[in-house]
């Protein structure tokens, strides 16, 4: 079945995605960066696809682009994704996978070459230095938190690797896996209170004050 | 067949000829010392000891009943949670916990324990005999398996409910990503279920090969006895590997072993096959039961006999054959091999024809007949139309690209809802209408009984169709919630609304089942004017079934025999047998005698005592079930006390009470050259053991290296420091392709 149809793997684009309670973690290996439940592909051209999961086993799946396959401890699967038209298109785990399955969804993001390239580019950029003084003091809580134990930002000291990688978090559009839109409230609600948002998610509550609050949301708000 | 039924007249037929009038009389004076000797012993001691078929029987299907509602209660609240996009009815958490229970409890409590209850209480009087073989085994699994079951359920009290669905995949369900004790109520209560349910099924065939009326060849036997067949053995085989696997993964969980933990060069995949191996098969052997029972009954209200009779049979033992060769139906999205998915398509496609056969053979018998549109039938229709749409989706499943697609979706949820509930519940809905008034008396009744049937035939398609398209839109199964965005919050409603009225179709039925209980019309021996054995003898039947077991001669005896002089092909001197058989009505009225017939041509082969009440079938299931209660908890002192018990009271089971074997037993053998056996051996069913005590040895035996198993398991359990097993190298070559994926 399309066996002959399959392009030189060599030749193409290979991202490799893992599935993890309850998110997805995105790597472009060739191209050297790392994002999260966000998968941006060119129009038109066949993208390959490697498929991994590291506590149990979920399912990849984008109804309008491809059928599901699943993603199993210490197994690789491989395919091709393919968009022939842009566009943002839902995907989400379509294998039980503990509490917050049904919170678990991605977005394929279908480029024209141009932008794809534009976007490569911004995202193998190292985190922006933090320009306003808020910014800045927003950093400094988050390198002295226990963010950091789960979470990396590139080009600072943070290399936690449990959690999504936050070098270009303002850039998605996302927030847990699916769940909000990423805007400055939600991010907010997330950091203090995520399991009121995503009941049973790992990430722990932080306790800060307002301006601590303020300030960190400045500081994650130029993560472009 | 152009022999078409009698007109059913409504009131009592005509008494079958080979019952004459001047006989009954006769055993009107011997019915007494009959009952005495067949029925249960009183009170509450009796009520443990009981073992008739009807009592078994029907506990079972009550039990299973029960299981029912608790299963449709999980649903129901399930559906709340659904009625709406992002609804905060309960948490994630709990929505879990529930999918898992319902799921578990149909597959595991409802399903397989009806249809063994229906076969229980029913074979011996469709196959025209007195009891079934091994009734202490029916006592054992009937404990084994409520007590199972509320073990199961008695999570919900302790607060913790299994929550990684009925399937358990592993890692989800390993001991790093379910560390509490959920996982062991699944895995230990059920499996001590499925122990009963593999006992009954050992009964079940036997009472089918062994215990039918003496002429009953197997080209005779009603397609019922034919479908019990099927799904016995499927249950031994299909039963087997979950237990197998369930097992490991217990000690995955408790002895640190690591069959499916990849870390360590498990295989999580394994456990998938493992589990469907028998879950593929389970859905089967689900279906042809009720398949057994569909075809009893569209004969009676087309009032003509099921056409293609040998067709419908060799479709029920191809399909128990093709179940176990097409698991990998449910592993489609794994990544499997090219050549080994398209093996299982075609399987998958392939059991589409035996299905089709059954189908077209009943609408067949439905067209060139002439239809009474009675409950039961109403039912059989409710099921052809739900079964063969449920059958198409199927068919779209097993082809491997489009089940990609829809694969996990409502769509799928929507598929199996329609064979399960269209091909199983239907049909016993049905088998209830029709059977009811054998065992009291009465019929349903007919209004009610519409009213039940159109509520939870619009309710089901109210519900279940709109997940069809939920499906094609994205729904994924197993999700507590969805957005708004996804468009499917008034399709979900829908299935809401359904769902609630298919639950108080249900609730009619109750209803109907306790008020005509005691006000519905009396019944009649034969109220549909049917075909079968179970309508010769009054209703409700009497304990010991038939006083004089009746000769078969023809696949409809109730429509088509008429003398009793005839030669019998099958039996050769057929007068001999009568006045045997007649001899046996009068003669041992001590002990409860039975007759043994081949299994091919049913002439009679011995007479054998079928054993009576005793405490220790019960005392054994109870204490089956608190060793793996006490698993549960790690209470190995009340496992080891369980162990003990068990032995003890297997023991006491098969303690030979013999009944001495007299000059009238020694007449009768040579009078009728047939052998007697007052010893409670049912020697030539198991063939060529001839060895005295092996009725009790093999059991015991058995049950000494099950035990053993768990002896094992639970010092090792004691001794922490070899707690975990581990391997230093997890780069182990590539194993066979079979067993990796």
């Amino acid at each position: 079945m399309g066996a002959l149809d399959e392009p030189d793997i060599a030749e193409e684009l290979v991202i490799e995605v893992e599935g993890k309670q309850w998110w997805w973690d995105v790597r472009y290996p060739e191209l050297g960066f790392r994002t999260a439940n966000e998968i941006h592909i060119p129009v038109g051209e066949p993208v390959a696809i490697k498929l991994l999961a590291e506590d149990v086993i979920h399912s990849f799946w984008v109804p309008q682009l491809h059928g599901k396959l699943d993603m199993i401890p210490g197994h690789v699967n491989e395919f091709w994704l393919e968009a022939s038209e842009p566009g943002i298109y839902l995907g989400e785990c379509a294998e039980f996978c503990g509490d917050q399955h049904a919170k678990m969804q991605f977005l394929v993001i279908a480029e024209e070459e141009e932008a794809f390239r534009a976007w490569v580019a911004q995202q193998q950029q190292p985190a922006a230095v933090p320009a306003s003084e808020l910014a800045q003091e927003g950093q400094e809580i988050f390198l002295g938190s226990t963010c950091i134990n789960c979470h990396a930002i590139e080009g600072t000291g943070a290399t936690g690797e449990l959690g999504p990688d936050l070098t270009h978090l303002a850039s998605r559009r996302t927030l847990a896996a699916g769940t909000v839109p990423n805007n400055r409230g939600n991010l907010g609600g997330w950091i203090v209170a995520p399991q009121s948002i995503k009941p049973g998610s790992l990430m722990p509550a932080t306790e800060m004050t307002g301006p601590q609050l303020q300030a960190l949301l400045a500081y994650l708000e130029t993560l472009e | 067949m152009t022999t078409a039924a009698e007109e059913p007249t409504g009131a009592v037929p005509p008494v079958p000829q080979h019952f004459p009038a001047d006989r009954e009389r006769e055993e009107l004076t011997t019915a007494e010392k009959m009952e005495q000797v067949w029925a249960d012993p009183p009170g509450v001691v009796g009520w443990f000891k009981a073992l008739q078929n009807d009592s078994i029987g029907v506990r079972l299907m009550m039990t299973a009943f029960l299981f029912f509602i608790l299963g449709g209660i999980n649903a129901l609240l399930m559906r709340v949670q659904l009625a709406n996009a992002e609804s905060t009815f309960m948490s994630p958490q709990r929505y879990n916990e529930l999918f898992t229970m319902h799921g578990s409890t149909m597959m595991f409590l409802f399903a397989v324990p009806m249809m063994e209850g229906f076969a229980i209480l029913l074979l011996p009087l469709i196959l025209g005999n007195r009891e079934m073989p091994f009734p202490r085994l029916g006592v054992f699994s009937w404990f084994t398996m409520i007590l199972g079951g509320l073990l199961f359920y008695s999570s919900f009290i302790a607060g913790t409910v299994p929550d990684t669905g009925w399937f358990a995949y592993v890692p989800l369900s390993g001991p790093i990503y379910s560390p509490g004790i959920e996982l062991d109520y699944w895995l230990l209560a059920l499996g001590v279920a499925e122990v009963a349910a593999i006992a009954a099924g050992v009964e079940i065939i036997l009472a089918i090969l062994r215990m039918r009326a003496p002429g009953m060849s197997l080209g005779r036997m009603p397609v019922y006895a034919w479908a019990m067949l099927v799904m016995a053995f499927s249950i031994l085989f299909a039963f087997t590997p979950l237990v197998v696997g369930s097992l490991l993964l217990e000690l995955d969980r408790r002895l640190g072993t690591q069959y499916f933990n990849p870390e360590a060069a498990g295989s999580p995949i394994m456990w998938q096959h493992l589990f469907w191996i028998f879950g593929h098969p389970e859905v089967y052997l689900q279906f042809v039961p009720a398949a057994g029972i569909v075809s009893m009954v569209v004969p009676i209200f087309s009032r003509r006999s099921l056409s293609g009779y040998t067709l419908v049979v060799i479709a029920l033992v191809a399909t128990g054959f093709l179940s176990f060769g097409l698991w990998v139906h449910h592993m489609f999205t794994v990544g499997l091999p090219q050549i080994s998915m398209t093996f299982f398509a075609a399987a998958g496609m392939i059991i589409g024809i035996p299905a089709g056969i059954q189908t077209i053979a009943w609408i067949t018998t439905i067209f060139t007949g002439r239809p009474v549109f009675k409950t039961p039938f109403l039912f059989i229709i409710g099921f052809l139309v739900t079964f063969v749409l449920g059958g198409i989706t199927g068919i779209m499943v097993s082809s491997v690209p489009f089940d990609w697609q829809v694969h996990d979706s409502y769509f799928v949820v929507a598929h199996f809802h329609y064979v399960l509930i269209g091909g199983v519940t239907f049909p016993v809905f049905a088998g209830i209408y029709y059977w009811t008034p054998k065992f009291t008396g009465r019929l349903l009744d007919e209004r009610l009984g519409k009213l039940h049937f159109w509520l939870f035939f619009i309710g089901f398609n109210l519900a279940f169709f709109p997940m069809h398209i939920s499906g094609f839109l994205g729904m994924a199964r197993r999700v507590y919630t969805y957005q708004e965005e996804l468009g499917v919050e008034t399709l979900n409603l829908l299935s809401t609304v359904g769902a609630f009225i298919m639950a108080a179709g249900v609730a009619v039925f109750i209803a109907n089942f306790l008020y005509s209980r005691r006000n519905g019309q009396p019944a009649g021996n034969n109220p549909w004017n049917a075909d079968t054995l179970e309508w010769a003898t009054t209703s409700p039947a009497p304990n010991y079934g038939f006083a004089h077991l009746p000769i078969v001669r023809s696949r409809h005896p109730l429509w088509e025999q008429t003398g009793i002089e005839e030669e019998d092909e099958v039996l050769g001197d057929t007068t001999n047998t009568e006045r045997m058989l007649q001899a046996l009505s009068e003669w041992p009225l001590r002990w409860r005698a039975a007759l043994v017939t081949g299994a091919i041509n049913g002439e009679p082969v011995e007479i054998f005592r079928v054993s009576g009440p005793s405490i220790w079938p019960a005392v054994a299931g109870i204490a089956l079930v608190a060793i793996f209660g006490a698993e549960v908890f790690s209470l190995h002192w009340l496992a080891y006390l369980g162990i003990a018990v068990v032995i003890i009271s297997f023991i006491g089971w098969h303690w030979p009470d013999r009944i001495p074997f007299t000059e009238k037993e020694r007449e009768f053998e040579e009078q009728f050259n047939i052998r007697v056996h007052p010893t409670a051996a049912l020697r030539s069913a198991v063939g060529a053991w001839r060895w005295r005590s092996c009725s009790w040895r093999l059991p015991l035996a058995a049950s000494c290296l099950a035990t053993s198993t768990f002896a094992w398991r639970t010092r090792s359990g004691r001794r922490r420091a070899f707690r975990r097993w581990t391997f230093s190298s997890p780069a182990l070559p590539q194993r066979c392709w079979f067993w990796r994926y």
